[in-house]
């Protein structure tokens, strides 16, 4: 278990000590390989305050959260026994907005910078910068531009690529699509799920496109004011009585399937969850 | 960051809360004034027993102002010391000799860095400092060192105690005036009044309501500046940045990893902010109606008269005591 949360609250302070209780009671486990975790819910629901606490980045105020057997709780950061640093290598995390981490000069020196601050050497970090400008879809001749001058997309592109440098054995992305055009989007999960089926890492991406969950995710997590009220299977999620209760959006190819399944009176034997699976499955139908 | 008290409103209710913003500024004003003039020790004490009242009457608890006192810590006491050992009027009150030998030294300097490492663990830590200098003192007033190769002397006269005490009174007092008008009056209020006092310098060819905008900008964005660089520390923490601990070089990368964001944040938002502003129509120095309006009432001149009523009691102190 590489990640195991025990009764997690979390309470953001405030001026007047009227705290908001951000995380509510969080139990769950999260496996080093072999895991692709959509965490969905609406704004303000405690995602990101959940995601934070998955590399230490915010301490529990109640319970504890178990990171590669380092145990992080609302004393570790006053104790200061235990280093939070190396957690941050091991889970990465890339924030939802890349402007508040870009700051050199160079794109290359940007991507480099969070794997020379791990002890990785700086040609070791070169060539890494280069392989990953590749996988996150942009080329080689970005590495000498100002990371200033890019596109919003391209801007989280690097970004992503920053993080994707350090090699982390997790990887949370905090809506890593937003703001992206629907290519660029779609190019860009292909990107996680390969880094997901091709290294066997756990990948976790917050988001709030039902499509995403519903195509890519093994599991899916739903967060509602602080209460993780659903962990577990995405197809299951979307049963009606879910939809109803949390207000949840139906996927499109869902949708496609449950409309085509009520006008021709026929029933998928198994639901497809993606545009490939559904006109598969309609061969199989018009047989 | 979030413990600054200085300048920072506080919510409440007494006759401070009611009072209009201008009399507040006008009456700081005219007490600070005041408590320069001050030239008696004595006065002091009096000028300060008042304050206490105020804060009384004002039901603002003592803690907050000492919460607001307590950065200036640093400044009081040096201001004590340099006073203490520099000034050398008046009577001769405590005199000691002190006797430098390598043993003394040596240990001078260890218990200087004993307090170094031990002080995070203790909770008065200004008493333990204090108790710190009275230890080093007596090691080096001590006699039973070989090897004495300099004496030095130690001395505190009456002027100077006095003068130390003096200058820390005047300084709580003006830190307190001010921490009152800042905690008891929204910023916006505050720059509202400030906005009108400095009204009639349209003669000069300056326009106050422009200047009281840019403030008005500026205090509303500091809460915003904050988080957005909470955000940035926590964005370069998961790249590896340790605030918190890091050698020196390694600081000075981290602070430039703050800063740049920071910048470019800023400069964004107040792009936005221009826009956003155009878009509403703003355009400088046009009149524009006023969704608060100060009513100035009877307590508002009694406040002044009395604020007044004090400075000349202050100069004629002074004049003729």
């Amino acid at each position: 278990m590489a990640i195991k949360f025990e009764r997690v609250s979390f309470q953001y302070t405030s001026m007047d000590n009227k705290g908001y209780l951000a995380l509510a009671d969080i139990n769950l486990s999260i496996n080093k390989t072999g895991e692709f975790i959509t965490l969905i819910g609406e704004t303000g629901s405690g995602k990101s305050t959940l995601a934070q606490h998955m590399n230490a980045l915010l301490q529990p105020t109640e319970g504890r959260v178990h990171i590669f057997g380092i145990t992080v709780d609302d004393k570790t950061k006053k104790q200061r026994k235990i280093k939070l640093n190396p957690i941050r290598k091991q889970v990465g995390l890339v924030f939802q907005f890349p402007e508040y981490q870009l700051f050199e000069e160079t794109v290359e020196k940007d991507i480099m910078f969070g794997p020379k601050n791990f002890g990785v050497s700086t040609e070791e970090a070169a060539k890494r910068a280069e392989k990953m400008i590749e996988v996150v879809g942009l080329d080689a001749s970005y590495l000498k531009r100002s990371p200033f001058n890019l596109s919003g997309g391209e801007k989280k592109r690097v970004s992503i690529a920053g993080i994707l440098a350090m090699e982390p054995d997790i990887l949370i992305l905090d809506e890593p699509t937003s703001g992206l055009d629907p290519i660029g989007r779609n190019a860009l999960l292909d990107v996680f799920y390969n880094i997901h089926t091709e290294l066997d890492k756990t990948v976790i991406i917050i988001t709030h496109d039902m499509n995403t969950v519903y195509e890519y995710a093994k599991r899916v997590m739903v967060m509602r004011e602080g209460v993780l009220v659903y962990d577990g299977d995405p197809v299951a999620l979307f049963s009606k009585s879910n939809i109803d209760r949390w207000n949840l959006d139906v996927p499109d190819i869902l949708g496609l399937t449950r409309d085509l399944e009520a006008k021709f009176d026929y029933k998928f034997t198994e639901p497809p969850r993606s545009r490939k699976a559904l006109f598969k499955a309609l061969e199989g139908m018009l047989k | 960051m979030k413990n600054i008290v200085i300048g920072r409103y506080i919510p409440g209710n007494s006759f401070l809360y009611s009072l209009d913003p201008r009399t507040k500024i006008l009456a700081l004003l005219i007490l600070m004034i005041g408590v320069f003039v001050i030239d008696h020790i004595m006065h002091m004490v009096y000028a300060i027993a008042i304050i206490f009242l105020v804060l009384l009457l004002g039901k603002i608890s003592i803690k907050r102002i000492y919460l607001g006192l307590r950065p200036l810590l640093f400044l009081l006491i040096f201001t004590f010391t340099f006073q203490i050992i520099f000034n050398r009027h008046g009577e001769l009150l405590f005199e000691e000799t002190l006797y430098y030998s390598p043993v003394s030294i040596a240990l001078a300097a260890a218990i200087g860095i004993f307090w170094f490492f031990t002080k995070r663990f203790i909770k008065f830590r200004l008493l333990y400092f204090l108790m710190t200098l009275l230890a080093i003192g007596t090691v080096l007033s001590l006699t039973l060192f070989p090897g004495t190769f300099a004496t030095g002397r130690f001395a505190v006269y009456e002027e100077g105690l006095f003068m130390a005490l003096f200058i820390m009174l005047r300084l709580i007092i003006i830190v307190t005036l001010s921490t009152m008008l800042t905690m008891t009056t929204k910023p916006t209020d505050l720059n509202l009044g400030l906005e009108q006092i400095l009204a009639p310098l349209k003669i000069l060819r300056i326009n106050a309501e422009e200047i009281a905008m840019i403030i008005s900008i500026s205090l509303r964005y500091i809460p915003t500046l904050l988080d957005e660089a909470n955000k940035i520390m926590l964005a370069q923490a998961s790249r590896g940045v340790d605030f918190e601990e890091g050698k020196m070089k390694e600081k000075v990368v981290q602070i430039v990893s703050l800063l740049v964001p920071m910048f470019i944040i800023s400069f964004k938002r107040s792009d936005d902010l221009a826009n956003a502003m155009e878009a509403r129509s703003f355009a400088p120095g046009r009149p524009r109606t006023r969704l608060h309006v100060l009513t100035w009432k009877r307590l508002d001149s009694c406040v002044l008269a009395l604020s007044f009523l004090l400075l000349v009691t202050a100069i004629l102190s002074r004049v003729l005591l």
